[in-house]
């Protein structure tokens, strides 16, 4: 039964947060097992005192500063989308109310024939800008591709 | 630092001066990638976590309301994430590298290295609040005030868990010590 208290006391003395004396002193000198868990207790201390310390790498604040702006600018990203995306809904939203407004007003059947207007002047601005759809494409597409690199080379830095 | 110096920084930080958020990485680096190198015992990872661990730093720095200490709170982040890593998928046994120890190896060093490597296997062993008691502990520059704050653990409580991650890392090498 004394064994129990004195395996519970060895990590203290080994540690030197408890002086062995009286009763368990006396057990200790006369209970091997107990005195050689104290010794492996001093043994393990011993060796967590002796444990390397890791040292970080010379490069680990520029980079974890990398990472904060990063992390920062990704913020400001969703920030700006957010923003954007508010925009967007007023335009719609007063979109909607201009339309209900005129259907309401009865200007709706004046604004058809401008409406005409506006459809047949996009027509003829389509039908000149046909030929040189590819070339717009292409364009697009190296400034698509010009995007994603930067985008991946933001990303891997 | 004093809290006087320590609030300047902080107060610097918060207005967004990146060379005032360079010197807190500075000054705390050494400190937090040693605490989770010991715990998670893998360096990469240790690195990437101890990033993680400042990102958390600067996105908490506005709500920081300087009721702990500094260092205080930065442990407690760096406890958060050690904790919150996964178990190892497999147990590491103690025994894992035995057919290469040479029984004639009498050499002192040898030795020595060896048990070394078993203590770290074992501690690879305790759970993950006792692998970072036992990181932290034998650190130097902190204190067990500031570890039994960042773990809002009585001293007391401290110091008991301590004494039985150390006694379990005992039975763990039980075989090796003696």
């Amino acid at each position: 039964m004394f064994c129990d208290e004195a395996l519970d006391a060895v990590e203290r003395i080994a540690a030197g947060d408890l002086v062995a004396d009286g009763r368990i002193a006396d057990h200790l000198n006369t209970c091997p097992g107990c005195a050689a868990a104290l010794e492996s207790a001093r043994r393990v201390e011993r060796l967590l005192q002796q444990r390397s310390v890791p040292h970080v790498s010379p490069q680990f604040t520029t980079s974890t500063l990398g990472k904060v702006r990063r992390a920062r600018w990704r913020s400001d990203q969703w920030l700006d989308a957010g923003f954007n995306l508010g925009i967007v809904a007023i335009v719609v939203a007063m979109g909607s109310a201009l339309w209900m407004l005129f259907n309401r007003s009865g200007l709706a059947a004046v604004s058809n024939d401008a409406v005409g207007l506006f459809g047949s002047g996009l027509s003829t601005f389509a039908s000149r800008v046909a030929p040189s759809l590819p070339l717009y494409g292409a364009a697009a597409a190296i400034l698509a591709t010009a995007l994603g690199i930067w985008w991946w080379a933001e990303r891997e830095a | 630092m004093d809290p006087a110096t320590e609030r300047a920084l902080v107060e610097r930080c918060r207005a967004g001066d990146d060379d005032a958020f360079r010197e807190l990485v500075d000054r705390y680096k050494d400190l937090v990638f040693a605490l989770i190198a010991r715990t998670v015992q893998d360096r990469g990872r240790a690195e990437d976590l101890a990033q993680d661990v400042f990102l958390r730093v600067h996105r908490g720095l506005p709500y920081f309301r300087g009721e702990a200490r500094l260092s205080t709170w930065i442990y407690r982040i760096v406890a958060n994430v050690c904790v919150q890593q996964p178990t190892r998928p497999r147990a590491v046994s103690l025994d894992d590298d035995r057919t290469r120890v040479q029984p004639a190896a009498a050499d002192r060093q040898f030795g020595d290295l060896e048990l070394r490597d078993r203590l770290e296997k074992a501690i690879a062993r305790l759970p993950a609040n006792y692998r970072l008691l036992v990181a932290a502990h034998y650190l130097d520059g902190v204190q067990y005030e500031d570890l039994a704050d960042a773990l809002q653990l009585p001293l007391g409580t401290l110091k008991t868990q301590l004494y039985r991650a150390k006694q379990q890392l005992r039975r763990l090498l039980e075989n090796e010590l003696r």
